[in-house]
């Protein structure tokens, strides 16, 4: 291994990705998800993908808008404060995507069935459901099965498990051997990354190794389970990263009123993603003012709101 | 206490908010959503149930936000958390019985307290493609007991759900025992025109308190199955000025979620 490690730059991202693969990304609401890694697989012309989701929603939404995403096993997409996931739901509406439904704990449990190496995981919820009863792509027998238990005290339902062949996760900070921290809520990143095949980590800073063993409690994916790390400040941007910047609500506006329309959603998808160079060139775009107006307040953790920062 | 202004007509979500905030007991393990389920968890710990600890599908644990947030992955959510953490976390508390009572919305609500938040139409080619169960369906599977908040309306209280996404007590009386579910199920629907709970025997949905002005026939208009007969029927609590204080100038000062624009 030479001194950089697993350090790769973003444009050496796309040799991890390949047409037909599953993948799985970081992420909740407008937080901490992939968007940088997202926009570099949309620019590599990899299609005919499998996402394997809890609650991606960007990630979802723009797959479908690039028109890369075929099937989607996933429990929720949506844009809280905005509304449904207009790309991915019209191609659902389409006949496009295909989709497998869960509920958010379905999902966690068929992940974890893989990154715990078991053949099924026992769970209470779904049962009794359409979930379990009415099939998408997937026939209802290899999703799920409602089983006694050994031990003679009642039923559950058996989740198969759910292996994604990639999984693309934005952190806080990362050092060279793939050790990986994340602040706040952390999504559903620990599960997907134990479960995925491969993992490319994408992190605000790159931190020295000792800097991680001093607060070894923060780290949330060990380095012997990353695959790859790229340093991409303001890798979520239009998402947002806890303890670094929230979320652009005008960027994402913009996306939501373009989403209205296939003519619109191309040209900010030629505009944002396939046209644009390369990450630096993304954050000149997108300008210093409005990035330096995202920075979170270190005692908040959060930015005030418009007014409170005249 | 500053004045309220009498212009200002009490609203239906307020109703709704107010309602929800008496399913609330005091030491409660709630699990709460974005919306109303939040302006209502907040309006109980700041009146008859200070000692609720509210639990968020994003892993944020008891918090103590300085502002309304926008949604439950909002970083203003996370002021004062006294754990955060990730969404299995979250979602294993209510599969280990922590979780007293949930919230949920709905596209669609059947007899039984069943719900709909997947599709219109039919479920491979739908006409409407919603967002999905999300932990709806875990809450109503695993919380001890949950309550639905919804407008009221002959679209969306149904005869038979386009899809069945989250249960209530399925197909009736002993359904969520054979299906293995832990949660007692749904307690109450909390509508704009009326509030409902469910017969103990049939285990369907009646009417049990209306608001004022409203009459148990404008009740049946609104929905699409038969209520049955209902019993004794109460009024529904009207907010009192010190609920619409805290709701208006302290909870949710902006109207983010309730407000004179969304009345």
């Amino acid at each position: 291994m030479t001194s950089s490690g697993k350090l790769i730059p973003l444009e050496e991202v796309p040799r991890f990705f390949r047409d037909g693969m599953s993948l799985t990304a970081g992420g909740f609401a407008h937080s901490h998800q992939p968007m940088a890694l997202l926009r570099e697989l949309i620019r590599s012309g990899a299609k005919n993908l499998t996402l394997m989701g809890v609650a991606e929603c960007w990630v979802a939404e723009f797959l479908a808008a690039a028109g890369v995403l075929d099937r989607a096993y996933f429990s929720n997409f949506m844009f809280e404060g905005f509304g449904r996931c207009r790309q991915f739901s019209e191609g659902v509406e389409a006949g496009r995507i295909e989709v497998e439904d869960h509920s958010h704990f379905g999902m966690v449990c068929r992940l974890q069935a893989s990154a715990l190496g078991l053949p099924f995981m026992p769970m209470r919820a779904m049962a009794g459901t359409d979930i379990v009863a009415v099939p998408g792509f997937e026939p209802a027998e290899e999703k799920s099965s409602f089983i006694a238990s050994p031990f003679g005290n009642g039923h559950v339902t058996a989740v198969s498990p759910l292996k994604p062949d990639v999984a693309i996760i934005h952190a806080a900070r990362a050092d060279r051997l793939g050790n990986v921290q994340l602040f706040g809520t952390t999504s559903v990143v620990e599960e997907q990354a134990r479960a995925a095949g491969t993992v490319i980590v994408s992190a605000e800073e790159i931190v020295e190794t000792d800097v991680i063993r001093r607060q070894p409690e923060l780290t949330i994916i060990p380095g012997l389970m990353v695959d790859a790390v790229v340093h991409l400040p303001y890798g979520a941007h239009p998402t947002g990263v806890y303890g670094y910047y929230e979320h652009d609500a005008d960027h994402l506006g913009a996306y939501y009123a373009a989403s209205r329309s296939s003519g619109d959603v191309r040209d900010f998808l030629r505009c944002w993603v396939r046209d644009m160079p390369d990450h630096w060139a993304y954050l000149d775009a997108v300008g210093m003012a409005k990035l330096m107006s995202l920075r979170t307040d270190p005692a908040l953790g959060y930015a005030r709101r418009e007014g409170a920062h005249a | 206490m500053r004045e309220l202004d009498p212009r200002r007509e009490i609203s239906p979500d307020e109703r709704m908010a107010v309602a929800a905030a008496r399913e609330i007991h005091d030491g409660d393990v709630a699990f709460i959503g974005t919306g109303l389920p939040m302006v209502a968890a907040y309006l109980a710990k700041a009146t008859h149930a200070p000692g609720v600890r509210l639990v968020f599908e994003s892993g944020i644990v008891d918090p103590e936000p300085r502002e309304l947030a926008m949604g439950v992955g909002d970083y203003k959510l996370a002021h004062g958390s006294t754990k955060i953490a990730g969404t299995a976390y979250a979602l294993s508390l209510l599969q280990g019985g922590r979780v007293d009572i949930g919230f949920l919305g709905t596209a669609e609500i059947d007899a039984f307290g069943n719900l709909n938040s997947t599709v219109i139409g039919a479920y491979r080619k739908p006409r409407v493609r919603l967002p999905g169960s999300g932990g709806a369906n875990d809450i109503a599977s695993m919380a001890k007991r949950f309550v639905t908040i919804c407008r009221m309306d002959r679209r969306r209280f149904v005869e038979k759900l386009q899809y069945l996404t989250t249960p209530g007590f399925l197909t009736g009386p002993g359904a969520r025992e054979a299906a293995g579910l832990p949660g007692a199920g749904p307690v109450r629907v909390i509508t704009d025109l009326a509030i409902l709970g469910f017969d103990p025997e049939t285990n369907r949905l009646r009417v049990e308190e209306l608001y004022p002005g409203i009459s148990l026939d404008a009740v049946r208009a609104q929905c699409g199955f038969d209520l049955g007969e209902a019993g004794s029927i109460g009024e529904a609590p009207v907010p009192t000025p010190g609920q619409l204080h805290l709701l208006r100038d302290v909870i949710d000062p902006e109207g983010i979620y309730i407000g004179p624009k969304r009345a």
